[in-house]
């Protein structure tokens, strides 16, 4: 992204370090739990059977500690923000179709014992916003340096 | 010597007393000293409440609790939007001073249906005591002592964030998790196995 304009640069690079803030603390947050409380809240969605829902408890806030490095430190850039904006879009359609649904469970968002409501859309479509908006500038940014023959 | 082994109790004993306070034995099942406490916070009102009574709560009663390997403590956390759960909350906790909390509560999670919707919370709880009782559990149940408690059990789920019904705090000496929502009996069981290791 180094062609862009410096508020561009600005405008990413705050995104990059909101975003992995984020992402570091939900993982530390459901680390430093047992596996088992964020296995409750994501089988409290019902749409996994068991032995999934315990693969994904053990294995997602890692990932989700990985992307937040990768995107403070800025390494993979674009895989990292496509990577971010997927697991946002996901985490937010279920989260809607749950609340749509009147579901009254933990969204399992930043460890336990926060239920879903109209705040923890709020605020998981913003920062789908966000992570699009950084996947974006991140391939707008290549294209520029292409055309500029880097 | 014997006054610093007790200062080492103490010391050792007090993060499980700051854990868990202000038990009321009346509502409390299974051993003192077992390794692992579940608090429930819940709403006689509440269906996900009965839900719980009726199905993962005996289930945990037969393999942790008669076991010692689960204390069990319930609170109550009456919710602004049941009319009629205050109310069942009294009665249920002067029923517990007389050791009947178990009848009462299951006599009100059982017709749930009926009395929130006729207010006739009083002729449930009625229906499982003696005419004696009967005149305990009225007169106690708008007790200071009694409304206390209530208000006690009320301040401990603000305390822990706990916004929804029902909600269980599994803690072993400091270490204390809320597990709200659905609950899975098999994770629970999990959850509960790797504290109590």
């Amino acid at each position: 992204m180094s062609s862009q304009s410096k508020p561009f640069r600005i405008a990413a690079l705050l995104l990059r370090f909101a975003l992995g803030i984020i992402f570091l603390y939900a993982a530390w947050t459901k680390l430093s739990q047992p596996w088992e409380l964020f296995a409750m809240a994501i089988d409290s969605y019902g749409l996994l059977p068991l032995r999934w829902v315990e693969f994904v408890a053990r294995t997602l806030p890692w990932f989700e500690a990985v992307i937040g490095v990768l995107l403070i430190a800025g390494i993979f850039l674009r895989t990292a923000a496509v990577a971010t904006s997927l697991l946002l879009a996901v985490f937010f359609s279920l989260m809607v179709r749950a609340y749509a649904k009147g579901m009254q469970i933990n969204c399992g968002c930043f460890g336990a014992g926060e239920v879903i409501s109209w705040k923890t859309l709020l605020r998981d479509g913003s920062m789908l916003a966000a992570a699009l908006a950084l996947a974006s500038m991140s391939f707008f940014g290549r294209r520029k340096k292409s055309a500029a023959g880097y | 010597m014997n006054m610093k082994l007790c200062a080492v109790a103490i010391a050792a004993l007090l993060p499980a007393v700051a854990a868990v306070p202000e038990i009321d034995p009346g509502k409390a099942m299974g051993n003192p000293s077992a390794p692992v406490t579940v608090q429930v916070f819940s709403d006689y009102e509440c269906p996900s409440c009965k839900l719980f009574h009726d199905t993962t709560l005996p289930t945990l009663m037969h393999d942790y609790v008669t076991s010692g390997k689960v204390y069990l403590v319930y609170r109550d956390f009456p919710l602004p939007m049941h009319k009629y759960s205050r109310q069942a909350a009294g009665y249920a906790c002067a029923a517990a001073h007389l050791g009947l909390y178990q009848p009462v509560a299951d006599a009100l999670f059982k017709n749930q249906a009926s009395w929130s919707n006729s207010g006739k919370v009083w002729e449930t709880v009625a229906s499982v005591l003696s005419e004696n009782q009967q005149k305990k559990v009225q007169t106690m149940s708008v007790s200071p002592d009694v409304l206390g408690e209530i208000q006690r059990d009320e301040a401990a789920a603000h305390r822990e964030n706990i916004n929804s019904t029902p909600t269980l705090i599994v803690s072993r000496g400091a270490k204390k998790y809320p597990v709200a929502g659905g609950m899975n009996y098999v994770l629970l069981q999990k959850l509960i196995d790797e504290l109590a290791k």
